[in-house]
């Protein structure tokens, strides 16, 4: 069967079988910052936006899909330039095998979508439905808070090149 | 893995839906949010019927009570202002219990209660609300009670039919009235060991007038503590009372010992759940059962 779709604001139209696993479509598409994870939905690897929201692409059929909008990690930069919730977890040492991180970058972009102005237990919360196998949700949950900064300041101030030298100038401050 | 599927339907009303059901027959899968039909992988399912297009995504809320279309996902019951002033919110919360936000996309209400999984989170609060759920096929409609849905863990009444909408009749009024939801689960997201949802209201003399206490994950449906229920009758909340009132729940319940509980922590956590939760009632009615384990 066909299927229509927005995917990183591209128009495309797949030929998939019916029974197709929105994950297995995309990787065979090339999206391969969709990661395969634990496929029974708990580890949010495979995480990817659907009309904006959060959803584990192992759990879904692609042909669900048709005719909306998929953001995927290969999406979030603009122009080469990298989105600010991507810069925070370099910046903060927030990936470490990389495994989980595109999951991770895309709930908090839903959450940041929402919520601009987060508070810890609410990136927590965001969070949760994704598993980190090697260190831990400190800095991932730092990234993201200090990633809502960065944000609400570009929308703050549209010259945003003074902010966020400001920005990195707190950061490396507050590094041990 | 779903090599086996031939068709993907979309259909784009309930009549269609209907239709579409009676056609494909036992061969054929409802499918909504799809994350309990992925993981079970039933390899007899041929044919599948989306019904997340057929405008059965709603909540309306009116004095008479409140209807809920059966594709209307957690993440919507969570933040709807219907649901989160209906029974002290109880609803809304059991829906933020299920799962990781990603599945809580997805999941839709009618599909936990069709799935009859005996844990799922809306099922204990859906059962102490007194809610109905509306089955239709292309023939006949008819209501059943979510009490009489369940027959057994994954099985219900459907007979081929569409689980269209839950009704949630009007709660009693008049005040002096409490509802809480407790969950026990390993981690934030896992799902639930034991589940309890309950309510209750007071005379003007603090005596209990009704209460309503329905358990999940502790036998082969959703069941409701009938007997611990009665016991509280006419009776002032107090820590005897409750201890009497736990006892009462770990009788009714029956609970399997597997990989995330033995059936004795099950029992025992029932009613340890089952006293938090009353206790919570009887404070937002104005009766607290003072301090207490």
């Amino acid at each position: 069967m066909r299927l229509l779709l927005k995917i990183n604001g591209e128009t495309k139209q797949w030929i998939i079988a019916p029974g197709d696993l929105l994950l297995d479509v995309l990787r065979r598409e090339g999206y391969f910052g969709v990661k395969r994870g634990c496929e029974t939905g708990e580890c949010g690897a495979c995480t990817v936006l659907v009309n904006g929201k959060p959803i584990n692409s192992c759990l879904m059929f692609a042909a669900q899909t048709e005719g909306c909008e998929i953001l995927t990690i290969e999406g979030v930069e603009q122009g080469g330039k990298l989105d600010s919730l991507q810069e925070a977890f370099l910046e903060y040492g927030a990936v470490q095998c990389g495994y989980c991180t595109p999951g991770m970058i895309l709930s908090a972009k839903a959450l940041l979508a929402e919520h601009p102005d987060p508070t810890e237990a609410e990136v927590r919360e965001a969070l949760a439905g994704n598993f980190c196998r090697c260190t831990g949700y400190l800095k991932p949950v730092e990234a993201v808070l200090a990633a809502a900064r960065v944000y609400r300041t570009q929308k703050a101030k549209p010259q945003e090149g003074r902010t966020n030298q400001k920005e990195k100038r707190k950061r490396q401050k507050s590094k041990p | 893995m779903f090599d086996h599927i031939e068709c993907f339907y979309r259909p784009q009303s309930v009549r269609e839906a209907l239709l579409l059901l009676r056609k494909v027959g036992k061969r054929g899968r409802i499918l909504a949010g799809a994350t309990d039909i992925v993981l079970q992988a039933d390899r007899s399912t041929r044919f599948l019927v989306d019904i997340t297009h057929v405008g059965l995504n709603y909540i309306r809320g009116n004095n008479r009570g409140c209807v809920l279309g059966a594709t209307t996902t957690m993440a919507e019951l969570e933040h709807s202002p219907v649901i989160l002033a209906l029974a002290g919110g109880i609803l809304a919360k059991a829906a933020a219990a299920c799962g990781s936000i990603q599945n809580r996309n997805m999941a839709t209400v009618g599909g936990n209660l069709a799935n009859a999984s005996p844990a799922a989170d809306t099922a204990a609060v859906l059962l102490a609300l007194d809610a109905q759920v509306v089955a239709a096929s292309s023939r006949r409609k008819r209501k059943i009670t979510l009490a009489d849905f369940y027959s057994g863990p994954h099985r219900t009444g459907l007979n081929g039919e569409l689980l269209e909408e839950i009704v949630i009749p009007a709660l009693p009024g008049g005040g002096r009235s409490g509802w809480a939801f407790q969950k026990l689960g390993r981690t934030e997201t896992d799902i639930s060991l034991v589940n309890v949802a309950a309510g209750l209201q007071a005379d003007a003399k603090g005596r209990i007038k009704w209460a309503r206490i329905a358990l999940g994950a502790v036998g082969p449906t959703p069941l409701r503590a009938r007997h611990a229920e009665t016991l509280l009758l006419g009776n002032t909340i107090n820590e005897d009372l409750l201890m009497r009132a736990g006892v009462a729940v770990m009788q009714e319940v029956n609970p399997i010992s597997d990989g995330r509980a033995s059936a004795e922590y099950r029992r025992e956590m029932s009613a340890v759940l089952a006293r938090r939760a009353l206790r919570e009632c009887a404070t937002q009615a104005g009766v607290p059962a003072g301090s207490g384990a």
